[in-house]
């Protein structure tokens, strides 16, 4: 039993699931689902959809060079049985897989992470702009404690003295 | 689409459309056409059947033949599928081989575009119909194969063709 990957989105194959396909050169497609084998029936480039891991890699979405890659390269070498060594791998694969998915999570965090200041800039606009499709304006007004956060303006120009209100 | 929908969840409803094939059997059709049919269209909607009487296929070996049409699929009622024998009559051979246009012969269907079910679920398909002639017997008249074969020849006892082939998918 071997886990594959799909051709066309780079997700596992488990056993009963998904189409072989053989082309006449003798290259061997697989596909995880039929929604894979039907894009690729379509003549679909892979690294052009964007919800396949081939897309994500090469637009630098998703990790592309890791140590715990290599733990999951394809060996074609058959292994004699060796009962210590399946039980250390069996206790391995968990810890290895955790450890990916911390790094993968955070490189997409620290990809995300440089836009954090338009976010909430654009947070504060639409909170600014918008807040009349929760509440009317007029009935934040007329109550003290429904009022929007405070923000921070930095004033650069020197405070106008003020001058009484001549009647 | 309402017509693509429909076309897919009765497969035994047959539409004759502008390309004129003729129906023979008891398969479903492969292809049915509408007006407005785009390139796209045609691929989601071709279903792949069996190989029964009337399909062509090509010959892979170097027994003289070029294209043979299935006239019996030995064993289904419904039609030949990947590793069966069929019967069959040569339409298109080379001028100096083992096998003269017009014979009838016996061939072992080796590529089917139809999805065959393997033991461990898994599913294979081929890109074509193609067929290596054999004798009674099962032997294979030619002494090359060309393209890959499945490894269900093994099961059905096909050994020869195996060891023929130059791949083994």
């Amino acid at each position: 039993m071997r886990l594959e990957k799909c051709w066309f989105c780079s997700s596992t194959i488990y056993p009963g699931h998904g189409i072989q396909f053989v082309r006449n050169d003798a290259k061997i497609f697989r596909f995880c689902r039929s929604k894979c084998h039907k894009n690729f029936k379509m003549k679909r480039n892979p690294r052009k959809v964007k919800w396949t891991k081939a897309y994500r890699r090469l637009h630098g979405k998703d990790m592309t060079q890791d140590s715990t890659f290599e733990f999951e390269r394809k060996r074609n070498r058959p292994q004699r049985y060796d009962r210590i060594n399946t039980e250390k791998v069996l206790q391995a694969i968990p810890k290895i897989s955790k450890v990916k998915a911390t790094r993968e999570k955070d490189h997409i965090t620290k990809r995300l992470s440089a836009g954090r200041v338009n976010r909430r800039a654009e947070d504060r606009r639409e909170l600014e702009q918008s807040i009349s499709l929760v509440k009317a304006p007029s009935v934040l007004k007329e109550d003290a404690t429904l009022t929007l956060p405070k923000q921070k303006v930095t004033v650069s120009y020197a405070q106008t003295e003020n001058t009484p209100m001549e009647e | 689409m309402a017509a693509r929908f429909l076309s897919k969840s009765s497969s035994g409803s047959s539409l004759l459309g502008a390309l004129g094939t003729s129906l023979l059997g008891v398969g479903s059709v492969a292809r049915q056409t509408t007006s407005n049919l785009t390139y796209s269209d045609i691929f989601f909607q071709q279903q792949r059947t069996f190989i029964q009487m009337g399909t062509k296929l090509k010959v892979v070996d170097n027994s003289g033949a070029k294209r043979v049409m299935c006239i019996q699929a030995l064993k289904s009622k419904k039609g030949a599928k990947l590793g069966d024998i069929i019967i069959g009559s040569v339409k298109e051979a080379q001028p100096r081989g083992k096998v003269k246009k017009g014979d009838v012969v016996y061939g072992v269907v080796v590529r089917a575009a139809m999805q065959r079910g393997r033991c461990d679920g898994s599913h294979v398909r081929f890109d074509d119909n193609a067929v290596v002639l054999v004798n009674k017997q099962g032997e294979p008249i030619g002494t090359r194969v060309f393209g890959p074969v499945p490894h269900e020849l093994r099961k059905k006892k096909h050994v020869k063709i195996l060891a023929l082939a130059e791949h083994i998918a």
